[in-house]
């Protein structure tokens, strides 16, 4: 018995010490995996930290997105646009501010066509300098308006002006009403006349003596769109035949300077987009210009009717435009009688002209150009400010001219631009003088 | 519209997963180089669901900002493009029918305003602003779709 205790307890104590070196590693080796595991499992610090990212991450998408209380939630259509791009408008849009400008150089050819010696004088214009401002009041009103300084020093012959200034009033989704100071709504040039919007240095003389860009009178009116077609139409303070010369009506423009309002003229477009960037549209302005102006004692009406036809496509880099003007103006001799005008330099009674341009942005061929345009172009224009003159008065050939312009456009940037062309200017007297222009431009 | 508006009617049936991407540098220029647009973006919050994702990119039109959701199919072209917000003049909106264009396009040289993209009349900023934004997303797209093992 004595003996088997004995042997039970050397069995115990042996195996004692076996499993206390065998609990001791499995201890140390608990503890590694437990140290490890700790490692995987994130601390309450890392959930935390995790937390904070997201919600910084939502923060910043906020804030990079603007999704702040500011954002207005429009629910109705505006515009003739679906519901969804409608709800765009902010309720609190407050002041916008841009601006453009445009600098010339013009230098003019020895001597005309006629081999005379040429006086005009090569020339650098700081052509016009342009700051818009506007101010959104809600949804429904908004202020617009063009303030332009007009060849750099009014103390040497520039001017400021207020170019347009109206209020605009939405009735409804499609109509607003516009009062104010507007741009005269013909055209390609007169109402969008950024340097960026056509190619050449200089616009189209058509576009300058047959409609007399930029123009802009006194008035009120409506526009609209519906669709692909939009539309405007205007009751304005008629122009001062007064004013006109053999050159055209462009002197007769009153620019919302204590205009004479004794004649009311009605001005109207209308625009059809068959598809984005192809528009096609015409336009007129119709109104006496006698202004109570009397002649032996009867008051001259004068009437004035210009209409005129246009069209503008671009597409891959190609851009053509193209229009057609005609102006007729009635008691012509009544007109030259108040300025005393006689022989050639009577106003014409019927003018008229058109132009074609178009370019070709080269960099369209090469697909990492990247913003920036190489654009050749050509305009051709034909215009006649003296198509007929009233019995008693003559034509002056030199009223009948012919432009070509060829040049190159680079715009390093979209909304910057410099252009160089030559134009070989003709006219019927054969006085026609050629020049070659620089022009650089800018928008913001 | 605000994003949660523009994810609604961009997702109507299920909740799209808000997934934040934090570009390596290399994967920014990649996305740079394949866009052909310079931007800094390193954070990149997309909302995923086995319709397509949904981005949102804000960036100046002429001196103003708008806001646009880019949605991308999962093959990588645009389903449609929705303007949230815009601070321009609205003249200068761009029109339903014009975003239309942009619908099924991948990121190629014809996704271009020198290309296939249609010109805007007289807002060609905006146009610009647009296909410049569906470039950027479509090249982050395929940045992080690659990532995920994606083609």
């Amino acid at each position: 018995m004595l003996k088997r205790i004995t042997v039970t307890l050397l069995a115990l104590a042996m195996t004692t010490s076996v499993f206390a070196q065998d609990v001791a590693d499995i201890d140390r080796r608990l503890r590694a995996i437990e140290e490890a595991i700790a490692k995987l499992q994130p601390s309450n610090e890392v959930a935390e930290l995790r937390r904070q990212i997201e919600v910084l991450s939502a923060e910043i998408e906020s804030l990079k997105t603007r999704q702040t209380d500011t954002t207005a939630v429009a629910d109705t259509e505006q515009f003739g646009l679906g519901a969804a791009a409608s709800k765009v408008y902010r309720v609190d849009h407050g002041i916008s501010f841009g601006g453009y400008g445009e600098m010339l150089y013009e230098n003019f050819a020895g001597s005309n066509d006629a081999g005379a010696r040429n006086a005009t004088k090569d020339r650098f214009d700081m052509l016009r300098g342009v700051l818009y401002t506007g101010y959104k009041y809600n949804d429904r009103v908004l202020f617009n308006s063009e303030i332009e300084f007009e060849h750099g020093n009014t103390a040497l012959g520039g001017e400021a002006s207020v170019e347009f200034a109206y209020l605009d009033f939405l009735a409804t989704k499609n109509v607003g009403v516009r009062t104010g100071l507007l741009l005269i709504p013909m055209g390609l040039v007169n109402e969008q006349h950024e340097p960026t919007t056509y190619l050449t240095a200089r616009r189209s003389t058509v576009e300058n003596a047959i409609i007399p860009t930029t123009w802009r009178e006194m008035g009120a009116g409506v526009f609209g769109e519906h669709g692909p077609v939009s539309w405007r139409a205007y009751a304005v303070n008629s122009i001062r035949g007064d004013r006109f010369t053999a050159g055209g009506v462009r002197g007769g423009r009153q620019k919302g300077a204590n205009a004479q309002i004794e004649d009311i003229a009605l001005t109207g477009r209308l625009d059809y987009e068959p598809f984005d960037g192809t528009t096609i549209g015409g336009s007129f302005f119709s109104g006496n210009t006698g202004q109570g102006n009397a002649v032996n004692g009867s008051v001259v009406e004068g009437n004035l009717t210009i209409f005129d036809l246009h069209g503008e496509a671009q597409f891959r880099g190609a851009t053509v435009r193209a229009l057609w003007a005609q102006a007729t103006l009635d008691d012509v001799t009544e007109l030259n009688a108040l300025q005393g005008l006689t022989g050639n330099r009577s106003i014409g009674e019927e003018l008229g002209g058109w132009y074609v341009e178009a370019g070709y942005d080269v960099s369209s061929l090469l697909p990492r150009f990247g913003e920036s345009a190489l654009t050749p172009y050509l305009r051709y224009e034909q215009l006649d400010t003296q198509r007929s003159v009233p019995l008693g008065f003559t034509r002056n050939p030199a009223s009948e001219q012919t432009i070509f312009t060829i040049g190159l456009q680079f715009r390093p940037v979209p909304q910057t631009v410099i252009k160089a062309d030559y134009q070989n200017s003709d006219n019927e007297a054969g006085t026609g003088l050629d020049q070659w222009n620089i022009g650089v431009g800018y928008i913001f | 519209m605000t994003q949660q508006q523009a994810l609604a009617s961009a997702f109507p049936n299920a909740k799209p997963t808000r997934q934040v991407h934090y570009l390596t540098p290399e994967q920014l220029t990649a996305a740079k180089k394949e866009s052909g647009i310079k931007f800094t973006d390193r954070m990149i919050v997309r909302y995923a669901s086995a319709t397509g994702f949904a981005y949102f990119d804000t960036h100046r039109v002429r001196t103003l900002p708008e806001t646009v959701m880019v949605l991308v199919t999962p093959d990588g072209r645009i389903d449609r493009v929705e303007i949230l917000s815009f601070d321009e003049p609205p003249e200068y909106l761009p029109k339903e029918r014009w975003l239309e264009q942009f619908d099924g396009r991948k990121l190629d040289d014809d996704l271009s305003m020198k290309r296939k993209i249609r010109p805007l009349s007289g807002a060609t900023l905006s146009a610009r602003a647009i296909t410049n934004a569906s470039r950027k997303v479509l090249a982050l797209h395929r940045v992080l779709q690659r990532a995920n093992g994606g083609k």
